[in-house]
């Protein structure tokens, strides 16, 4: 539905800000995973120093979108689709300061696994990593332009990062029972299954997008891989 | 859900102007059926046609049918009366009659001969107080004149006047509206007891109060029924655009 603007123009200020700091911080999380799949295929230590320290700017969007969406409750009582704005925001939100966390996550464990790990290994997480950057991207996107085929295509496509989780898991484990830098190779299984949530909290959001769209709930079960 | 009322193609006229359009609705029995819109949009005058109200202004004409039960309301026949005994109707503002208390209350079930002896109708007017909340508040003055009470309990009174002749309907045409918050939410709570034994239809201008009160919610615009649904439904995902642009207060 193309929407008429509200007659309180504070109000349709408001949800448009709201909008917008979704958008940001979505931009934000995106961005830094997308990083920390660069800092781990580079072996970049900087790069994975500065994606710890710019997690703070996720938090503080999350802090700022919960203190809109609860002043808008109090405040303005939204209703029908303003309802599910403001309902949606709050838990796309925390989807993506977890999407953020995992990411610095994955940057604070390429610090300490150093240069030993087989290129191999490297790549098949690169390729889930940057699936997984594809599928934040969409999301984002089918949010901010309300594309609900979007959404069903993000929603459908996790699997094949549980896939590529699965193999990558698989490798890693076969070479911890033959190489000796068990350590660095246990920090990359983290770094897979890392990867693998960032995959769902893309779902999840998906989904919140499909209900905000259409009022409905995504139905089945996801596909598990 | 059983239905109460059920009206099929109602159209009213003021004079030449046509105040409500081809309305056709179903009240479900002992549930709250909201009914929203702007102002001039036909829903107190479709409030109206379920008591036969609109008989009282000369230049309107209902027509269409609208069924109480098996009973047809806007048959000639009907006898108007007996229908109101059983639709009763509460207003916007309270207008208790300038008598005491216990008179407001009594006056209903003796004039419609419901009661025998004054036995009888001291439990009537405890039991209506009772049931409308005001019991506690008042029942120590019962015989102090009704427009001496506060603007809640003079609302509380109405509805105990309203239900003292067992309806099985009652009417509301914007309770609320001259009462402050805490008055307001001992009449919405009042509403929520109610429709365990009655069928209960309100106006409202206020949205928050159709979503708190009602199970069904019907939005009128123009003198068109647009959508009426459960109240979940209206709130969270209208099926209308106009619905929503409304609830949501966008401009229409």
């Amino acid at each position: 539905m193309n929407e008429k603007s509200h007659i309180v123009k504070s109000y349709e200020e408001q949800l448009l800000l709201l909008k917008d700091t979704i958008v940001k911080m979505g931009t934000k999380a995106e961005k830094q995973l997308e990083l920390s799949i660069q800092a781990m295929v580079r072996k970049d230590l900087e790069l994975a120093k500065k994606i710890i320290t710019d997690d703070e700017q996720i938090d503080r969007y999350e802090f700022s979108i919960e203190e809109q969406v609860v002043n808008l409750i109090a405040l303005r009582q939204p209703m029908a689709i303003d309802l599910r704005e403001t309902v949606v925001a709050l838990k796309i939100s925390s989807d993506l300061e977890r999407i953020g966390d995992l990411s610095k996550n994955i940057a604070k464990r390429i610090i300490s696994i150093q240069e030993v790990i087989s290129s191999e290994l490297i790549k098949g997480l690169e390729i889930a990593g940057l699936k997984t950057v594809r599928q934040v991207n969409l999301v984002l996107n089918s949010y901010l332009h309300r594309d609900k085929d979007i959404t069903e295509n993000v929603w459908n496509s996790d699997e094949e990062i549980d896939q590529l989780t699965n193999s990558n898991m698989e490798m890693v484990l076969k070479k911890l029972e033959t190489e000796k830098n068990q350590i660095q190779l246990t920090q990359l299984l983290f770094i897979a299954k890392n990867i693998e949530r960032i995959g769902d909290h893309a779902t999840n959001i998906a989904e919140q997008v499909y209900f905000l769209i259409t009022g409905d709930y995504l139905e089945g079960q996801r596909p598990k891989g | 859900m059983k239905s109460k009322i059920s009206a099929k193609g109602v159209n009213v006229y003021y004079g030449e102007k046509q105040a409500l359009k081809n309305i056709s609705i179903e009240i479900g029995e002992k549930e709250v059926t909201a009914l929203i819109g702007p102002s001039g949009c036909g829903k107190s005058t479709f409030l109206r046609c379920l008591n036969r109200m609109n008989d009282v202004i000369d230049i309107c004409r209902v027509e269409g049918s609208i069924k109480f039960d098996n009973l047809e309301i806007n048959s000639k026949e009907l006898d108007v009366v007996r229908l109101r005994e059983n639709v009763g109707m509460v207003f916007q503002k309270p207008n208790p009659f300038p008598k005491t208390i216990y008179e407001n209350i009594a006056y209903g079930p003796t004039i419609h001969g419901l009661v025998q002896s004054k036995q009888e109708l001291d439990e009537i007017v405890e039991t209506s107080l009772k049931k409308a909340a005001l019991w506690n508040e008042v029942k120590d003055r019962l015989h102090e004149i009704g427009t001496g009470l506060s603007g809640g309990q003079q609302q509380r009174l109405c509805i105990a006047r309203a239900i003292s002749i067992k309806p099985e309907v009652i009417l509301m045409d914007e309770p609320c509206s001259a009462l402050d918050p805490i008055a307001t939410a001992q009449i919405e709570e009042l509403i929520d007891e109610l429709k365990n034994e009655h069928t209960i239809v309100i106006v409202t201008h206020s949205m928050s109060q159709a979503a708190r009160v009602s199970q069904k919610t019907g939005f009128f615009h123009l003198g068109n029924l647009i959508e009426f649904d459960s109240t979940e439904k209206i709130f969270k995902n209208p099926g209308n655009q106009q619905t929503q642009d409304y609830i949501t207060g966008r401009f229409g």
